[in-house]
């Protein structure tokens, strides 16, 4: 499938910023799975552009003059297969069965995925499925109630949240049944132009390859889901992860608008 | 007079072979110490006390009130380490380290262990030291640990066993060269009397190794501090005096344009090698813990870019691990082909059936300790410890044996050390700090620690421990003029 993106992050401070730090990874990589046919980056300040440890493209920008807004927008076309499956990277899955503040388990997560501990062994494809499923049944979609500092225990025990959610409480219930796991953040397309078209899922490792999982929609990651970047969490992957010098509190508004231009 | 009290049986004292005769290392000072009065001593240890106070070389309590310090004892009775010893000692630290240094190199690249079988991968890639951030970089000179200090005791058997390597940040060096001001000013005859190693210019050879560290041809160097309250601040601003380099926090650098700078009153200044006293964990809040107040929001695209020296890397926490220690003496075997001169203490690694067996048998004559735990909690001691404290660890290892490792009950030395009740033996260890730049540098000695309570072995200066100062004795086959006549860099 064939999307046009257009993703604006805006941010605007309460009072003047003197300095600020941003690492960005809003540009997609060129994949078996996704062809990016053009990308640009529209950013407050020259930014230097890397590879993060995880092969994700990575901006990094200073804006050191004092500031109280900034706006970072991102558009591009890319060409999405419809493949969940993709072949495992340089990083050994092993690397994926840690866990972060954010994917921490505790007791009632722990209880919730023993169930699925020995399938996971012998199937863990199987199992993968099945913890998605069992986990959908348990919490509830819901915007507003968790934010981007709730972990996974948190959002499992207010049994609802937001795709950020359902995939740290996956994260955290595949780890503890052994089966290596990561964040994954991109665009998700629908048909429901009202939507925000940032979205989160996850990846589970079975055997050489990586399995996306969309578990807030209980679907494969195919190809309505565009990848940007991957990591062990949220924190890990976001597209914009920044710290400044003052500048009180402040707003973001994020726009994300993907359209298919298939006919 | 001053009498030294006998140590107790079946432990290796270092100053007496019995009850009463000395080692040859320590004849003349056996000698000297019996013609002086114990008074005296007590004086010069009120007099070291207040010049201490007055020095402030003192360490931050956590858990006591706000801003709470102590000094840390200092006792005037010297741990001496004859030549012949220390030569030994030394090349065993040189060859460790080169190997702990290529481990890291290893399996942030290459893996070649663990695909040799050697090192099992779920202990390496699952290990919450090992950093996927030092995935795909390339360091200068492949130096990982620039800085290491590296843990020793001697057992009853007269050996040295390497207790623990100390990779990420090592502290304690400030105390070796504390105490030996403090003894040359103290007892300057005892030093016209000995041929002891110089340590006073370790801050230059620091300096050196982290000036080497960096491709850069006059690089800049700082100190990085998590701040005053941390314990060791009173080291971090030292080692910045005594190199002549600039103390900073995380909030006094930034980032722009790939590379770090430090704000000065004249406009930032671009910094290429940074001695870091802060954890993994604090250095860029962009990357790692996002509550950290104390790194600088973007280090680590710097340090990847290459365009910044962080002494120590990160992630070397991975090589000084429990789980890790027991491979040590394959990594020499496999990395340099050589066989290890430092002993291990023998290590029981309880995922393995036969180790297992073995631990669960001798239980009651063995310490166990948890993988990942420290500073004491998760252990048990076995012939100090109850029947039911035996059954109840017995209960824990069989639950989940990979999560412990399990070790001889090994007896640390004893020097004499001056408490209330006279001269007596005190068990002691001993931290040797290991630089590593374009060539390995050690200055004699190092840090000896103290248990200061009869019969313990606790040496932390957290938990009432002492230190002492360290003379490594000169022969004539000793290469006193390579590493003190070096000069200092400009």
């Amino acid at each position: 499938m064939r999307l046009h993106i257009h993703h604006t992050t805006s941010y605007r401070y309460e009072t003047s910023v003197a300095h600020s730090t941003q690492y960005l990874r809003l540009t997609p990589n060129d994949s078996a799975r996704q062809k990016i046919l053009s990308w640009d980056l529209r950013l407050p300040a020259a930014a230097s552009r890397t590879l993060d440890a995880y092969g994700n493209v990575m901006h990094v920008i200073t804006v050191d003059y004092p500031h109280q807004d900034i706006v970072i927008e991102a558009e591009g076309f890319v060409e999405v297969d419809d493949c969940a499956m993709e072949k495992a990277d340089t990083l050994s899955p092993l690397l994926f069965l840690r866990s972060t503040p954010l994917t921490a388990i505790d007791n009632t997560l722990a209880t919730f995925a023993l169930p699925f501990a020995s399938i996971a062994k012998e199937f863990p494809r199987d199992a993968a499925w099945q913890l998605m499923m069992r986990l959908r049944e348990h919490m509830a979609f819901q915007a507003g109630e968790t934010d981007a500092c709730t972990n996974a225990a948190d959002a499992f025990s207010k049994k609802q949240g937001v795709c950020q959610d359902f995939s740290h409480v996956y994260l955290a219930c595949a780890h503890a049944i052994g089966l290596p796991a990561r964040y994954v953040s991109g665009y998700l397309y629908t048909q429901d132009t009202e939507h925000v078209a940032s979205h989160a899922w996850v990846e589970v490792a079975i055997d050489d390859y990586w399995w996306g999982l969309d578990i807030a929609n209980g679907i494969e990651a195919g190809h309505h889901h565009l990848k940007l970047a991957v990591g062990m969490d949220y924190l890990e992957a976001c597209p914009v992860r920044g710290m400044r010098n003052g500048g009180g509190s402040e707003t973001m508004v994020a726009n994300a608008f993907v359209k298919s231009m298939d006919q | 007079m001053s009498t030294v009290l006998p140590p107790p049986k079946g432990v290796f004292d270092e100053m007496l072979f019995d009850a009463s005769t000395p080692r040859p290392a320590y004849g003349s000072y056996h000698q000297w110490l019996a013609k002086v009065a114990e008074q005296e001593l007590r004086a010069k240890r009120s007099e070291a006390e207040l010049l201490f106070q007055r020095v402030g070389i003192t360490f931050a309590v956590y858990g006591e009130e706000e801003g709470a310090e102590r000094l840390i004892p200092f006792d005037f009775v010297p741990r001496i380490i004859p030549a012949e010893e220390w030569r030994l000692l030394e090349a065993g630290l040189r060859q460790r380290v080169a190997a702990l240094n290529a481990f890291l190199k290893d399996i942030y690249n290459e893996q070649a262990i663990i695909k040799a079988g050697i090192v099992p991968a779920d202990n390496v890639l699952c290990n919450a030291q090992y950093q996927i951030a030092m995935r795909g970089i390339q360091l200068f000179r492949d130096t990982y640990a620039h800085i290491a200090g590296i843990d020793l005791i001697r057992h009853s058997d007269g050996k040295y066993y390497v207790l623990e390597d100390n990779l990420r940040v090592p502290s304690g060096v400030s105390y070796m060269l504390e105490n030996r001001k403090m003894m040359m000013r103290l007892f300057p005859d005892l030093f016209a009397d000995h041929r002891i190693a110089p340590v006073e210019h370790y801050p230059n050879l620091l300096l050196k190794t982290l000036r080497e560290s960096s491709p850069v041809e006059d690089p800049t160097v700082v100190v990085l501090t998590p701040g005053r309250y941390n314990s060791a601040y009173f080291e971090h601003a030292f080692l910045a005096r005594e190199m002549g380099v600039t103390l900073v926090e995380g909030q006094d650098l930034f980032i722009k344009n790939e590379k770090l700078f430090m704000r000065t009153t004249t406009g930032p200044r671009q910094i290429d090698v940074i001695y870091r006293r802060l954890d993994d964990a604090f250095l860029d809040p962009l990357a790692f813990r996002s509550d950290s107040m104390l790194g600088v929001p973007g280090l680590l695209s710097v340090y990847r870019a290459g365009n910044v020296i962080l002494s120590n890397a990160i992630g070397t926490g991975v090589a000084d691990d429990k789980s890790m220690y027991p491979h040590v003496p394959d990594m020499v075997k496999f990395y340099l082909g050589e066989e290890p001169i430092l002993h291990n203490v023998p290590t029981w690694c309880l995922r393995k059936p036969e180790d297992f067996a073995y631990v669960d048998a001798h239980l009651s004559e063995l310490v166990v300790k948890e993988v990942h735990g420290a500073g004491g909690y998760g252990m048990l001691v076995g012939p100090a410890a109850t029947k039911d404290e035996v059954e109840h660890f017995r209960g824990l290892i069989r639950s989940n044996p990979q999560n412990y490792i399990a070790q001889p009950t090994l007896s640390l030395s004893t020097c004499p050390t001056l408490v209330d009740e006279g001269i007596a033996p005190r068990h002691i260890d001993l931290r040797p700090f290991v630089l590593s730049g374009k060539e390995t540098r050690i200055v004699p000695g190092g840090l000896t620690r103290v248990a200061l309570k009869k019969g313990s072995l606790v040496v932390n200066s957290s938990q009432g421990g002492g230190t002492k100062d360290t003379w490594v004795l000169m022969d004539d086959s000793t290469d006193a003029g390579t590493n003190s006549k070096e000069p200092a860099p400009c």
